[in-house]
């Protein structure tokens, strides 16, 4: 079953233990603020997403307390705006995504057999993001300033127009403050389940969570960017006035909302996909025998990833589009049920093929299935287009959306919080208890949401705060509030019982659910290394086919049991075999990250009350964090400054040119190749359909300056590739030299595209056109920047012996982003400067 | 053999994603484009779903529909040479291709009932 290691047998486990606990054990005091560790930053992750749960859940009560009667007034019709606005907004962004991917920070490694995520230092930059992000948002609620436009923040009610408030203003920055969370999340995400499974882990062989994973960080990756895009955009209309979504000035607010679903569809199965990943893990445990069907739900994971995509124009269905084109959409949002029911028949002919056994995770699980079969039954009816006119608005999207969200998600994670509880504490939950709890929630739910439906098609329209009583939709609105508060009780009875297992729970045995996957060899709770050695995986399930595989991992009978070297280890294997190829070395702990994020959060505070100057300066200050970060790495004496592995053991990444970095470098390009396809998409959706856009007869921005600048970045990559192709040979001379003269062409670029972009006079406050170009010329720029800046850095690295023929790795990095940065260029040219000369506006 | 031609076997799992990813392109050109006739040439309205739009994004319906059933067929060929590993990514490939596929032939079907741009 697994590979055993001679060496390590001889070893004794316990003094490895504690040789492991020192090279990878948090520090306590102030120093935890360094802590990079997935574990630690994992349960952070999962422990604000419950305190900023039950935020939001407060809200949802003032919500339903306001509208338990007609006529009444308990909240303002501001207040309640406020309040409808930011339960949305904290449910969606500051719950369910960090949530979630708080879970995956957990549990993925484990589950591969790694020991930690691949970019440690970045899981804690997202964190202190998500957490400064959240806390600046959820403050405009004391500050009565909150955002009342609604969670989707549509144009042109969200304008300056008409919200000239900060609460907008809040919403665009902390959200965005946030989003660089949840993509690095995603990207390093990707990167670990891709590059660190462990050896023998083969795809399909991966654990099905994973899968599930994989699909919603590269979700995350392609679908956030579209809204990054539209929240600058609004914020630079809202802070400077360049009229992107203002029709007067050339620029059109249903490009926001194109912008807005564009990320918001794929966000609901990007909340959806991990929460049915948990159900497939659970399903066959319980049911004692395998998932019937793992090809099929890989094949349902992927098409939902892809399909999910598809969809965004069935929330537009009232705006006016043609009939054909929302035709398309409605065949497309009919065509994703087809792989959530697939999912659904694996699960019931696992359960009707195994003996499932009732545990309390599985009364969540069978919640789950009743909720979410109606939720999405309901979501067909909805991508009907008369039907979804006929009820567009009203309580009865309301009601749908909370059988999907609540029904996909909610349920499924209180089923993985009460299995993975063992895990997380050692001890196990209280099943009267939890049983009281999910009976209260479950009926509660129900009462609260099935009977919106009717109010819904009763015609009682969603965010209105307040309704007369002749209209017939008392009694409804008075049950679902009552049932609102007994759903309250059944959630507090849950969150009750897992407060009172930490020190009441029966302590758990080794694997108490008889699981078969590998986050279940680890001690309880786990220790931050998570394995002593790394066993060889064969099959998908190693613990049903090895009971015994959790202590010899523990006796450190498998591989990489060393800790004499003093470095955070762990294999690097293929993306498809799972063939081991090089040994990743993690960086430790690490003040940089907090440092980081505490600068880009006075970015962000000083943005909102409009200090330009002040923001200017913490930009600089956080990227000097963020390179001081990076120059902690391969070679550095805080990285690893000697090659040194065991004898027979493959070198590690940073001697090679294929290490986890250049994958999280491609990863994060297809986030930013998102993000620039959202504005090449912005800029011809308003060239072309914009009521009053205006283009000059001819460009502003001079084709020559564009295309000399388009050279020299390109013999900038040119020259990188020289260089790289000398790495690969071993050969290092000149390589320094090289690094500056590439910097040098890149310079070049910049100051000619500098140059273009203050010839052209342009007026980004007066024409959506020259606003756009502005964004995209600023784009070019800061992108060009940077490639100089990592180049030169590197040109740095080689003098200080970091970089060189012995440690290649990192300037395979960089030349990725200068492949990109020629290719994008070009590509702006082409849109901004040469289609528009060829056939005009 | 070079990692670009690796790749190109029907037995990787590159194969997961070119299915969907030939779906995604086919539905942003159609819509896409559909979108930008209707701005800038609309058809005449009196002629219902007899124009050269439909009968454009018809034709890309179809060869594109094409496309996929024969990489469906393809893929499904090769699992049946292979087992393990190589064998699941070609199964699993191919029945990504064949949902790919009809997944056209289902969006597309309104191009046939229903007049551009009204």
């Amino acid at each position: 079953m697994s590979s055993v290691s001679q060496k390590a047998i001889e070893q004794d486990p316990q003094q490895l233990h504690e040789d492991l606990h020192d090279i990878w054990g948090n520090p306590k005091g102030w120093k935890a603020l360094t802590i990079v560790n997935h574990t630690t930053l994992g349960l952070r992750f999962m422990i604000t997403g419950m305190v900023f749960f039950l935020i939001g859940g407060i809200l949802a009560m003032l919500v339903r307390t306001q509208l338990a009667m007609p006529d009444q007034d308990f909240m303002s019709p501001d207040i309640y705006n406020q309040v409808t606005t930011m339960h949305g907004t904290v449910m969606m962004f500051l719950f369910a995504i960090p949530m979630l991917e708080g879970l995956a920070i957990y549990m993925i490694p484990k589950m591969i057999g790694a020991r930690d995520l691949v970019c440690p230092r970045l899981t804690s930059l997202g964190y202190w993001c998500y957490l400064f992000g959240g806390i600046i948002l959820t403050s405009s609620l004391i500050l009565e300033m909150a955002p009342s436009s609604g969670w989707f923040m549509y144009t042109p009610l969200s304008s300056s127009e008409f919200s000239p408030d900060l609460g907008p203003d809040f919403w665009l920055l902390g959200i965005t403050f946030v989003e660089i969370s949840a993509l690095s999340a995603g990207v390093e995400i990707v990167v670990s389940i891709l590059r660190t499974r462990t050896q023998g882990m083969a795809l399909h062989k991966m654990p099905l969570f994973a899968w599930y994973i994989l699909a919603m960080a590269l979700m995350i990756v392609v679908g956030f960017p579209p809204l990054i895009l539209a929240s600058v955009m609004l914020e630079l209309e809202r802070a400077v006035g360049m009229p992107f979504f203002e029709v007067a000035g050339g620029g059109d607010p249903i490009l926001w909302q194109h912008l807005f679903w564009l990320f918001g569809h794929p966000e609901v199965y990007i909340i959806f996909l991990p929460a049915a990943g948990i159900i497939s893990t659970l399903i066959p445990v319980f049911a004692g025998r395998p998932i019937v069907g793992y090809g099929w739900v890989v094949f349902a994971i992927i098409v939902t990833g892809f399909i999910s995509f598809g969809l965004w124009v069935h929330h537009m269905f009232t705006v006016g589009i043609p009939q054909l084109a929302q035709a398309f959409f409605s065949a497309a949002s009919m065509l994703v049920a087809v792989p959530t029911a697939i999912q659904v028949f694996v699960w019931l002919a696992t359960l009707w093929l195994g003996k499932p056994k009732m545990k309390l995770p599985m009364l969540w699980v069978l919640g789950f299935l009743i909720i979410f079969v109606c939720g999405g039954l309901t979501g067909v009816m909805l991508a009907l287009v008369p039907f979804n006119w006929q009820v567009h608005d009203t309580h009865f999207v309301v009601a749908h959306m909370h059988y999907v969200l609540v029904g996909g998600m909610f349920f499924p994670l209180i089923a993985g919080l009460y299995y993975w509880l063992p895990l997380f504490s050692g001890r196990m939950p209280s099943e009267n208890l939890g049983r009281w709890g999910f009976w209260l929630t479950f009926l509660g739910f129900n009462g609260t949401f099935l009977i919106m439906h009717w109010t819904g098609l009763l015609g009682m329209p969603r965010r209105v705060y307040t309704y007369d009583t002749g209209m017939g939709w008392d009694i409804y609105n008075l049950l679902s509030s009552v049932s609102s508060f007994v759903m309250s009780a059944g959630i507090a009875m849950v969150l009750l019982d897992i407060a009172l297992h930490f020190r009441f729970g029966k302590p758990a045995k080794q694997n108490p659910w008889n699981a078969d996957t590998l986050e279940w060899a680890n001690t309880m709770p786990p220790s931050a290394y998570n394995f002593v050695s790394l066993p060889k995986i064969e099959t998908r399930h190693p613990l049903w086919d090895d009971p015994n595989l959790p202590v010899t991992m523990a006796e450190g009978k498998h591989s990489l049991a060393v800790a004499t070297h003093g470095r955070r280890e762990m294999w690097g294997t293929d993306p498809i075999s799972g063939k081991v190829r090089e040994i990743i070395h993690l960086p430790g702990n690490s003040w940089w990250p907090l440092f980081a994020a505490m600068a880009l959060a006075v970015v962000c505070i000083s943005l909102l009350v409009r200090v330009y100057a002040l923001a200017g300066v913490f930009v600089l200050i956080a990227g000097v964090f963020l390179l001081r970060w990076s120059w902690e790495n391969g070679a550095h004496p805080k990285a690893a400054p000697d090659a040194n592995v065991s004898p027979g053991d493959p070198p590690l990444h940073s001697r090679t040119m294929d290490g986890p970095g250049v994958w999280a470098m491609g990863t994060f390009l297809i986030a930013n190749g998102s993000f620039f396809l959202s504005y090449l998409f912005g800029w011809f959706y308003l060239w072309t359909v914009s009521p009053e856009w205006s283009m000059p007869d001819v460009s502003p921005l001079s084709l020559s300056g564009l295309v000399a600048a388009g050279l020299a970045i390109t013999a900038g990559y040119m020259v990188m590739v020289k260089l790289i192709r000398g790495l690969r040979r071993q050969q290092d001379a000149g390589l320094a030299s090289g690094f500056y003269l590439a910097g040098t062409l890149g310079a070049v670029q910049v100051a000619l595209t500098t140059w273009v972009m203050l010839a052209a006079d342009l007026a980004p406050t007066e024409t959506t056109h020259d606003a756009v170009l502005l964004l995209g010329l600023i784009y070019a720029l800061f992108h060009g920047g940077l490639a100089v800046v990592l180049t030169v850095m590197q040109a740095l690295r080689v003098r200080y012996g970091y970089v060189g023929a012995h440690a290649p790795f990192e300037p395979a990095v960089v030349v990725q982003l200068w492949r990109y940065n020629a290719v994008v260029f070009w590509i702006l040219v082409g849109s901004l400067a040469v289609l528009p000369r060829v056939i005009g506006g | 053999m070079s990692p670009l031609l690796e790749r190109l076997r029907l037995t990787h799992p590159i194969h997961f994603v070119v299915g969907l990813t030939v779906w995604c392109i086919w539905f942003i050109a159609v819509y896409g484009g559909h979108a930008v006739a209707c701005e800038v040439a609309a058809p005449a309205t009196e002629r219902g779903v007899f124009t050269l739009l439909n009968g454009w994004m018809l034709l890309l319906s179809i060869v594109t529909t094409a496309l996929l059933a024969a990489l469906t067929w393809w893929c499904w060929q090769a699992g049946q040479l292979h087992q393990g590993r190589a064998r699941f990514n070609a199964v699993v490939s191919a029945g990504l291709y064949l949902f790919s596929a009809l997944s056209v032939v289902f969006v597309a079907l309104p191009i046939i009932g229903i007049p551009p741009c009204v």
